[in-house]
């Protein structure tokens, strides 16, 4: 996060992680083409080789409070591939929240383990651990076959404190709600370390509006972050 | 971009975006874009960096100013038009349009790249095509002459509003194109080079953290050593008054026994030898190790040596059924070595081949002369000796038993180690034989290899140089 007080910025960076093949990079695509050209510039992919991630991809977004804080996101998504260890641990410094995208597939289960195993790994190597982290879950390719049961996941996503999403990235389910799901954990966790409601009176209603609006999803926000899985009870700033 | 610049982390380079114009464009590229806009419109354009330094022009000097700048009345009027147009920032895409005492116009665009500021073009000075110059021009001072003043002000270039406004456009978007591509080829050569340096970084700490363990273990190995030569010479001297009474005892020196006794003192004294030979061992191991086994080498013959284990082992071989013999031409030359630690290197290969074979099976010794090669570096200082045969005395211990198997071959001669098949352990033994072998073969700067005994069957070969390396000329 990089704050710049004259000029009433904010940075944030977000980060979507997750086992090879699991479609990091089609959520990003598919957050592109949902938003706004005023919210977003070009999505960058920076080095493919057969459509795999070399070493990331970045979408930027900019929102704005009725204040006239302009909030920037940068999107990144790591490279899954195993090898590419030390590019994912460089592009997961400094970020202050994660989507972990798991392919839903029974077959799957093994990877999406293994690579948390290494998300917690590179977040501790720079000092941060998914406790701290502002961290949602989505789980991915619902509309593929032998898919672990929604019944399941609900179960298990009560069970947890991770927000958990399911999505078909391919054709846009899920995406926002998953993207806006991490970004209001975010944004809570900084404000409540950097009390920007006080420095700013920053109205995050507004902002979230904001962000539904450039994102034409027409939804309100406790809708969006009701969508998620699993949830015990409302939460109160979602009932309010 | 040519200049080498150093490396910025990823952070910098993505949520900053903190970047000049220089860093993302190389200036060459860029002047070839502005000089096809140029051709397009045909109106000069003038970039300039945040900072104010020019970083790419095309397009002639205004030659109204050039003209008016020799008229001291004059003069001012064009320091004010430049000052004009210097200071005035246009905000986002609301390009600035200004017209300056000189009659010219200008329109200043701002450059920006993900919302930052880049720096500013200027395209300009140009007039509306059917534009009249000021009548103020005319009086500015008493030398201007008002042909040469028609002159150039038909020189300035001609566009309409409207045009200028679309090569903004035109160049806002083709900017941000090559600003978009400049980004990612930066980033790209960041990520190359700070990848590596994150997959060295992990590299480095692991053979850190190897080298230190290597360091212990080699230092656990030393103590392992020492414990064990300090454990076994404890052991022995006890063990050497265990036998000695026991044999006291059988011999009738502390007063007559009976068969049943005799025979449990017997059995004292076999075990007790047993355990004897495996400390020995274990010290012999332990010596070689650490390198203080000292070896008393002379000129021996081989021969005497093969009979005098042929004769020692002869009745274990008959009680298992197996037939041993020794062979050799008599006419050998001698080899340099220990006969002791020699005797003991054979006496174990032919103990192991009497008892990896089965009843009916043969065992032979054979020893004969060969003629082996100096292994030289290809381009080491004994390059004048390639070619050279050193005479060496090969020993065959071969059975007619269980063999062993090619992966295993490398792995027997390790200190404990017995291939692991029923038969082997059935046989007894403590896997430290073949190990001591080695070590004593290679102090003597010999060889040691297994090979097939066709059809069936081990051969041991064993190969210890004889003295002189002119012995055969
Ligand atoms: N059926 C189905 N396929 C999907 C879905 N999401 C992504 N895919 C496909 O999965 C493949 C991989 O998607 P990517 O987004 O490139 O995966 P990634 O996680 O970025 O992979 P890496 O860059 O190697 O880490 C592509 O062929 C996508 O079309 C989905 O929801 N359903
Ligand atoms: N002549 C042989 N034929 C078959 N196997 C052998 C022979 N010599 C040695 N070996 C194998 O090598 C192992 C190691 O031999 P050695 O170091 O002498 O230990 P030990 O004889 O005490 O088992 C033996 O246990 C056996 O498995
Ligand atoms: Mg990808
Ligand atoms: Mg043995």
């Amino acid at each position: 996060m990089q704050l710049d007080f004259t000029a009433r910025e904010l940075t944030i960076k977000l980060v979507y992680y997750g086992p090879a093949l699991s479609g990091k990079t089609t959520n990003l695509q598919a957050l592109h083409a949902a938003s706004s050209p005023e919210a977003t510039g070009r999505l960058m992919t920076l080095e493919t080789r057969d459509d795999r991630t070399l070493f990331f991809d970045l979408l930027p977004l900019t929102f704005s409070s009725e204040k006239g804080l302009s909030v920037r996101l940068k999107v990144f998504t790591v490279p899954g591939q195993v090898i590419h260890a030390s590019t994912r641990r460089l592009v997961l410094q400094g970020a202050d929240g994660v989507v972990f995208v798991a392919d839903s597939r029974e077959a799957e289960t093994e990877h999406n383990a293994e690579s948390f195993r290494d998300l917690r790994e590179n977040l501790k190597q720079n000092g941060l651990s998914t406790k701290q982290l502002p961290l949602v879950l989505q789980f991915n390719k619902r509309d593929l076959p032998s898919v672990r049961t929604e019944a399941e996941l609900t179960d298990m996503a009560a069970q947890g404190k991770e927000p958990v999403y399911l999505a078909v990235a391919t054709k846009g389910h899920g995406v926002v709600d998953t993207f806006v799901g991490l970004l209001h954990l975010t944004w809570q966790t900084l404000d409540m370390r950097h009390g920007f409601t006080e420095k700013f009176g920053f109205e995050s209603s507004a902002f979230f509006a904001d962000v539904l609006g450039k994102l034409n999803d027409p939804r309100t926000l406790p809708e969006v972050l009701n969508s998620r899985v699993g949830r015990r009870g409302l939460r109160k700033e979602v009932a309010q | 971009m040519k200049s080498e610049r150093p490396l910025r982390s990823l952070d910098e380079l993505t949520l900053d975006s903190k970047f000049s114009i220089q860093e993302l464009i190389s200036r060459e590229s860029f002047d070839v874009l502005l000089r096809s806009m140029n051709e397009l419109f045909a109106v000069p354009i003038r970039v300039f960096a945040t900072d104010g330094a020019l970083f790419s022009e095309v397009g002639p000097a205004s030659p109204l100013q050039s003209y008016l700048g020799t008229l001291p009345g004059a003069r001012r009027s064009v320091r004010e038009t430049v000052e004009q147009v210097k200071s005035s920032t246009p905000q986002g895409d609301n390009d600035l349009r200004l017209q300056g005492e000189t009659g010219e116009r200008y329109t200043v665009i701002a450059l920006t790249y993900d919302g930052r500021p880049l720096g500013r073009a200027v395209v300009g000075p140009y007039v509306l095509p059917s534009e009249s110059m000021p009548q103020a021009l005319a009086q500015c001072d008493p030398l201007v002459s008002s042909d040469r003043l028609t002159q150039v002000w038909g020189e300035i270039s001609r566009s309409d509003e409207a045009s200028v406004a679309r090569l903004a456009r035109h160049l806002r978007s083709m900017l941000g194109l090559i600003l978009f591509s400049g980004h990612r080829a930066l980033l790209a050569s960041n990520m190359h080079i700070a990848s590596v340096q994150e997959s060295f970084r992990e590299l480095s700490e692991k053979s850190a953290t190897l080298q230190a363990a290597y360091e212990r273990l080699k230092e656990l190995d030393r103590l392992k050593s020492n414990f064990l030569a300090t454990v076994s010479h404890e052991l022995r001297t006890p063990l050497t008054s265990i036998i000695g009474y026991s044999e006291m005892l059988v011999a009738g020196i502390a007063g007559d026994i009976n068969e049943e006794q005799r025979d449990f003192i017997g059995t004292i004294h076999d075990k007790g030898e047993q355990l004897l030979e495996l400390i020995k061992g274990l010290l012999d191991l332990t010596k070689l190790e650490s390198g203080t086994l000292n070896l008393h080498k002379l000129d021996i013959p081989i021969l005497p040596i093969l009979k005098d284990i042929v004769h020692t082992l002869t009745p274990t071989a008959r009680n298992k059924g197996v037939i041993l013999s020794a062979t050799g031409d008599a006419g050998m030359p001698t080899l340099w070595g220990d006969a002791a630690r020699l005797r003991q290197v054979f006496l174990n290969l032919t103990e192991n081949a009497i008892k990896f074979t089965p009843a009916g099976g043969h065992v032979t010794l054979s020893a004969q002369i060969a003629h082996v090669e100096l292994p030289t570096d290809e381009e080491g200082p004994a390059i004048v000796l390639r070619g050279v045969k050193r005479p060496m005395i090969e020993v065959r211990v071969a059975d007619t038993g269980i063999g062993i198997p090619e992966s295993e071959r490398p792995r027997v001669f390790d200190a404990f180690y017995q291939v692991d098949s029923s038969s082997t352990r059935e046989q007894g033994g403590t896997g430290l034989g073949l190990s001591i072998v080695k070590r004593l073969v290679d102090a003597h700067d010999g060889t040691v290899e297994i090979g097939e005994n066709i059809p069936r069957g081990a051969v041991f070969v064993v190969r210890i140089p004889c003295k002189r390396l002119s012995f055969f000329g």
